[in-house]
């Protein structure tokens, strides 16, 4: 005879049996897209909608009916059929679709985007300005004031906006300006002129004036570089890249002549590298265009050597 | 290779050959027909969660009859039982199978006798070494010393190595130790009928109310000698010092045992246990050529009468040594391959079955339910944690575009999360459980130390990961091959100071 124990088992396993039995058609049937009709006892296949939203929260109305879900969100045993879908966010602009949903499948709007109403706008300077730009390791946003020749600067919030020096006489003016790998100079240039901007004094006077202009009036200036040590510069012109010092009395060196007048090039600040494009001469004495690699970096290349003492040393 | 041979190698063959199986056939599945598989796992997860739940309720129901009978005085049970009942005549033989266990560990084991709450002169103790181990006299002299006095018998016995026929099992060594054991209760006239034999790990610590509940068991039970005794194993002794990862894995194996204890049905003979010496004599005592002797001894008994043969559980633990080594790797080892030597109770399956083939007085329906039971129990420890863990995404990886589009597709994760989400519940209860089944905590063990071991359940499902199948797995795949293992004894980390 079973004991008191054994009884409750005994109830316990039948009634997981039950559990498992009744509850097993409805995991399944939902999970293949099925929805039982209650007036005609009959499954019918079903479609889903999943919807995702950036940001979340979106009110969703389905053939102009609001559903009690926001998004994300994923509406279940939707007959087959054509479905006009309207997602609402306060202050964002509605998102509106028509979809089509297949019988036992799914379809995933899951990279809705709404955007804003009015989208977000907060004035940084708090002077006039003429041109801003912000500097490649997005830090910092500078200034330009073109009327007054100053230049300032503020972190990307606007925090901290300050004036950092003033505009060298350079003409045209320069759209953009490179920042040297310290921070401490602007660099600028147009077809002849390569303006610096120093903005810590200590280098300002050591550098013998600021800020000052380099005029190169016989080839035309392609590109400028910051060096890695913030103090040289690698020029890319129209005839040749030459290396040459942030410092009004500097004398460019040559390292390559080139056969391209308006030759790209790209510098890597990290390795010192320069890539360029340019036609050189092959083996066979003719010209080909091809991509070539400068390496200036100071362990491979005798980079001090070459540059020439400066007249008042 | 004769027709018996053929067939017990076919029966080895066949666990591993079905588990391997339904694991390729559900990968297989899985990249030709991932709706398909979706649904079988689906069901198979839905099967889990309810048998989980079922489980759970049966180790809350195992728990509460073990709290029950805790600090029961049986002996004084045992004195009132009357004179039709006499416990005097009955006398306990605890035999000790050692191979490599340091002499602390038994000497704890020894004296958590001595203290046992009951007649030390009803008690008669045999250590069983292996011959082959060189440090055994030494060790046995020094446990003498200390311990022979204290019992009405006690011997050391000493296993030689490479008898015909034998393996390099604990059973070979318990047997010996029994046949010594023998002649012991011969020469003192004691009927075997009166003697409860008790095969015990060499960490085995008895709760002081050990024999006398297993006396009253005993005295009580109808037909006593057609029944094992299964007291509850607990990993109490070093339980506090082990580390989360083997802490959880022996209380884990604990409850499993709990549970069992609740399925009389399926309840077989587990690590130590104690049954009839008689009848341990009439079935030729423990197989000398099997791993796992603790399991195969039920099975031995119960071909041996015809069917008749159940397991009692005792609500009252032993406690033994969580596996464990100082270093996180190798205690994950230690502990996958004492899961791997427990797994390879699968050895069972054919012993059982050709058993069946050969006894035509146990009924057709009792060898067929407890066959597929054995079965069963071994496949479903080989894959199911390989089914809800590694399967279980498959199809969403293999089933491609079409499959994702499809409602099934989409569902698939949210209904196998969903569904294993209500595990948490029954997880809530085995880490209460596994609070309320602890000893008190050591005084050079600090109080944060109740933190980590409720925290750190968290581990769970890396464990089951890694100890859930794959050593069932292993275990079967070597039998199919023929690759059969012979008894190591795991390292047990240290005693508890």
């Amino acid at each position: 005879m079973a004991s008191g124990g054994q009884r409750i088992r005994s109830i316990l396993f039948y009634l997981s049996l039950s559990i498992f039995l009744t509850g097993l058609p409805f995991i399944l049937s939902f999970a293949l897209g099925y929805k039982f009709n209650m007036r005609t006892f009959k499954f019918t296949k079903t479609g889903l909608l999943a919807l995702k939203t950036q940001p979340q929260g979106a009110a969703i109305y389905l053939d102009g009916r609001l559903l009690n879900e926001k998004t994300p969100a994923t509406i279940y045993e939707l007959l087959p059929g054509k479905y006009n879908i309207r997602l609402e966010l306060e202050k964002y602009y509605p998102w509106l679709g028509e979809v089509f949903v297949d019988a036992g499948k799914v379809l995933r709007l899951e990279k809705i985007i709404l955007f804003p109403l009015r989208p977000d706008i907060k004035q940084l300077n708090k002077n006039e300005i003429f041109s801003f730009w912000v500097d490649e390791d997005k830090e910092w946003v500078y200034y330009v004031d073109e009327e007054d020749n100053v230049i300032y600067k503020s972190d990307l919030e606007g925090i901290s906006f300050k004036e950092i020096g003033s505009l060298p006489p350079i003409n045209p003016l320069p759209k953009k300006w490179k920042v040297s790998p310290d921070k401490q100079k602007l660099l600028g240039f147009n077809l002849h002129q390569i303006g610096i901007i120093y903005l810590n004094a200590q280098d300002y006077s050591s550098a013998g004036g600021f800020p000052f202009v380099l005029e190169y009036s016989s080839f035309k200036i392609l590109d400028v570089f910051w060096y890695s040590d913030s103090y040289h510069l690698v020029l890319v012109t129209d005839i040749n890249i030459e290396v040459l010092e942030a410092n009004p009395q500097t004398i460019p060196v040559k390292l390559v002549d080139l056969n391209k007048s308006n030759t790209p090039a790209f510098y890597d600040d990290v390795k010192d590298t320069l890539y360029f494009l340019d036609s050189q001469k092959a083996a066979d004495g003719k010209l080909y265009d091809n991509v070539y690699k400068l390496e200036l970096s100071a362990k491979v290349y005798p980079f001090k050597d070459l540059i020439r003492p400066r007249p008042n040393e | 290779m004769n027709s018996i041979a053929k067939i017990r190698r076919y029966l080895e063959i066949a666990p591993g050959s079905i588990s391997w199986g339904i694991i390729v056939f559900f990968i297989l599945l899985a990249i030709f027909n991932p709706v398909a598989c979706a649904i079988l796992i689906i069901i198979f997860d839905f099967y889990w969660i309810i048998r989980t739940g079922y489980l759970t309720t049966l180790l809350v129901m195992a728990y509460r009859k073990l709290y029950k009978q805790k600090d029961r005085d049986w002996l004084s049970e045992c004195r009132n039982l009357g004179p039709e009942a006499d416990w005097q005549k009955v006398y306990h033989l605890i035999i000790f199978p050692v191979y490599k266990e340091s002499q602390d560990v038994l000497s704890a084991s020894l004296e958590a006798l001595r203290q046992a709450h009951y007649p030390k002169e009803k008690i008669i103790v045999v250590v069983a070494f292996e011959e082959r181990n060189k440090q055994a006299k030494e060790n046995a002299n020094i446990l003498e010393a200390e311990f022979k006095r204290n019992f009405f018998g006690y011997l050391s016995t000493f296993h030689p190595d490479n008898i015909p026929g034998e393996g390099r099992t604990k059973g070979a060594n318990a047997t010996w130790a029994a046949k010594k054991a023998k002649g012991f209760l011969d020469i003192k006239g004691i009927a075997y009928e009166n003697v409860i034999a008790s095969c015990f790990d060499a960490d085995t610590c008895v709760d002081k109310e050990y024999f006398g509940c297993l006396t009253y068991h005993f005295l009580t039970a109808p037909k006593p000698h057609q029944a094992s005794y299964q007291p509850i194993p607990v990993y109490n002794n070093n339980i506090w010092q082990a580390p989360s990862f083997a802490r959880i894995v022996e209380i884990t194996g604990s409850f499993c045992q709990l549970i069992e204890s609740m399925r009389l049905e399926k309840f077989v003979t587990f690590s130590s246990h104690s049954m009839s010496f008689k009848t341990l004599v009439d079935i030729g005592y423990w197989p000398v050529d099997m791993v796992s002797d603790d399991s195969v001894i039920y099975w031995k008994a119960f071909l041996f009468y015809k069917g008749d043969y159940r397991v009692i559980p005792l609500y009252i633990t032993v406690s033994m040594d969580v596996a464990y080594s100082r270093n996180f790797f190798k205690t994950i080892i230690i502990q996958y391959k004492q899961k791997r030597r427990w797994a390879w109770g699968v050895e069972n399956f054919p012993f059982v079955v050709s058993g069946f083939l050969n006894n035509q007085d146990i009924a057709f329906t009792k060898k067929i339910r407890r066959g597929f039971n054995l079965l069963e129990s071994h496949v479903t420890w080989a894959v199911w944690a390989i089914i809800l863990i590694l399967i279980g995404p498959l199809p969403i990886f293999l089933g491609g575009t079409i499959f994702s589009q499809m409602a099934i597709g989409y569902n698939l994760p949210r209904i196998t999360g969903l569904l294993l989400n209500f595990t948490l519940a029954t997880s809530l209860a085995w880490i209460i459980l596994s609070r309320a089944i602890l000893p008190p905590r050591p005084k050079n063990i600090s109080w944060l130390k109740n933190v980590v071991m409720t925290v750190e359940w968290v581990i769970a499902p890396l464990i089951i990961l890694i100890l859930g199948s794959t050593p069932a797995l292993d275990a079967q795949t070597r039998l199919a091959l023929g690759k059969y293992m012979e008894f190591n004894p795991t390292e047990k980390g240290n005693k508890m100071v």
